[in-house]
Formats: structure tokens, sequence, C-alpha cells
């Protein structure tokens, strides 16, 4: 009888430390919050590579329990300051702070994704747009937030520069 | 009126005079920090700080303890937009220099007193070199310019040179 609980005690410490797990990464309120504020799909999305262009994508796709694959960056390119058309074929370059650089290109929403594992960005990290023969750097550093609507946030103030965009309203490159 | 009592009225009113701002409350924007660093040459630091560590995403958040305002991060005016085409503007300046005398006013009292000698007792620094507990990791090593920057400022002999070098690192 005893013998019988001793082999069945690492199992149930295994199930028991899973469950904890599980649980704690499910009841995290301000995560749980995050993703609330960003409400449901629109304009008939479905979850997929182009959907909620503009949104902090990190929000979601952070690889915790429960939730959609893990990025390490991403984002949106819109074509201007004053609208929302997402810009696709935009090269985002992005180079980290021990010099590794990661190349990937906009999708027809202009969103962008690199996935865990294929690039671990050592922060800060600059970001370089590449569109038709123009490029535009990025000024600041990314300090340590993949998502690019994690600072980007419209309407643009006092905290935010406003979404990313590629083309001036004259034409030239932010 | 006579002599004796007019001089005695004379003696009450400049007591009155001079203990009466004694008395009063100091003004709540009042600083007092026995040992303060040098205002004036705080510019090129400040700079370099919003450069390194006021990104929006951290101490250009205002979510953040350390809050930093700066031209590429977060505004203080309200009408100002994160800009890499503006300058920082001078109340941005100070209330970045009002927030790291506040930090810990007593310890950097200390740290200026004896000439910037060792800095790392203010945890501004130990955090800066990753030191202590970071989630910003350890952006400065001691001794490259970023920490000069810093660093010779403290010591009461601001290294602008290091701190225009520092503003093209870590990425060139």
């Amino acid at each position: 009888m005893n013998g019988g609980r001793a082999r069945f005690a690492p199992a149930v410490a295994i199930l028991a430390a899973l469950a904890i797990a599980s649980t704690g990464a499910a009841c995290d309120p301000v995560h749980d919050d995050a993703q609330a504020s960003l409400g449901g799909e629109t304009n008939g999305d479905h979850p997929g590579p182009t959907h909620r262009p503009g949104e902090p994508c990190l929000v979601c796709h952070d690889g915790k329990v429960g939730d959609p694959r893990a990025f390490a960056v991403a984002g949106t390119v819109f074509e201007d300051p004053s609208g929302r058309v997402g810009l696709s074929g935009v090269e985002v370059t992005l180079k980290d702070s021990a010099g590794a650089v990661f190349t990937t290109t906009t999708n027809r929403a202009g969103n962008f994704y690199v996935n865990a594992g294929a690039f671990t960005p050592i922060y800060p990290m600059r970001t370089t747009l590449s569109y038709g023969g123009q490029t535009a750097q990025m000024r600041s550093l990314v300090g340590r937030d993949g998502s690019c609507a994690g600072c980007h946030t419209d309407p643009s103030g006092p905290a935010s520069p406003g979404h990313v965009y590629f083309h001036e309203l004259d034409g030239g490159t932010p | 009126m006579s002599g004796a009592r007019r001089g005695a009225c004379v003696a009450f009113a400049a007591w009155t005079a001079l203990a009466a701002p004694a008395c009063s409350a100091p003004s709540p924007d009042a600083r007092f920090v026995a040992t303060p660093p040098d205002r004036a040459t705080f510019p090129p630091v400040a700079e370099e700080l919003v450069h390194r560590c006021g990104t929006l995403d951290c101490h250009g958040s205002s979510s953040r303890n350390l809050r930093i305002y700066g031209s590429t991060g977060l505004r203080l005016d309200p009408g100002d937009r994160p800009s890499a085409t503006q300058a920082s503007t001078p109340a941005e300046i100070d209330r970045d220099f009002d927030g790291i005398v506040g930090l810990e006013p007593e310890i950097l009292s200390e740290v200026i007193a004896s000439g910037g000698a060792a800095p790392e007792r203010l945890t501004l620094v130990r955090k800066a070199r990753g030191g202590e507990e970071h989630k910003g990791g350890a952006p400065f090593t001691a001794g490259d310019d970023q920490d000069k920057c810093l660093t010779s400022w403290l010591a009461g002999h601001a290294d602008a040179d290091a701190c225009a070098r520092a503003l093209a690192l870590p990425i060139p």
C-alpha cells in the first residue's frame, strides 16, 4: 500500500505543478485586461496573418499557455499618417544591440511578424523600413517591447507618435 | 510716545518682520538637497538619458517610477509629440533633473559632496550598470561613454564629449 502511494507521488506532484502553472498563467489579471481591451475581431477577420492590423500583437502572441504562438517582434506599417491603410511589401529590418540583423516583409494588411526563436533581439533594437527605393529609420531605440503598437498608438499625443507609416502626406518619409 | 516706547515698537516690528518668513510654510514646489548636482551642465546628460533610458516602452512610459521626459520619448507639453526633429524643452530637462535628484536626495548629496566618489551608492547607477535588478538590463558598463556621461556629471565635471558619443550607442 505504501509502495503504491510512493509510486504515484511523483505523478501527482507533476500534475499539481502543471495545474498551478497553467492556472497562474490564465489568471494574470493584467494580461487578461490587456487582451480584453482589444475587443473582438473586426471587419469579418479571423485570426491569421492579416488580422488586427495596428494592434499590439504581443499582448496575445506572447507564448503564454492557451495563447497563439509567440512572436518576438510584430507590427503594422500603414501608408501615411492620416489613414489606416496597410502598406504591403515594406521591408522591415531589425538590428539589435549585439549587431544581429533580421529582415522581413509586410503582408497585404501591412502586418509583419517574427516568430519567437527565429530572432531573439537583445534590446535595445533599431528598426528601418524600406519601400520603393526609399528608406526610413526609426530615430529612437526600441527599449524592450516587441509590439510596435505598444508605443505607436492612435491618436498621436505626448506619449505616442501615432501609428507606424511610411509616407508623409507630402510624399517624403518620416 | 516716549523715545523708549518708540524704540520698543520699532524693535518689535523688526522682530516680527524677521520672524514671519521663518514661520511660513515652505513652497510646495521647493526642493531641498544639501549639495545639489549642477543643473547648468545637466542638459547633455538629460539627452543621453532620454536616448538610452527614456524610450516610450521604458522610462518614457508614464507608468514608470523614474519617468524621463524628452524629445524622442514622453513629452511634457500635451501639444508636443515624440520627435527626433525637436529638441527636448527646458521644462522637460527641469523635470528630468528633479526626477534624478528626487530619487535619493540624501545619498545624492553625499556623492556630490565627495566629488562623485563611489557613484554606485546611488540606485540610479547600480540599476544602469546592472548591479541591481533592473527590467531594462544593464544598459551602462562602468567606464563606457554612457556611464562616463552620468558619473562625470555627478563628479562635478560633466563630460559633454562622452555624452555626445553615447548618443550613437549602443547601435551605430
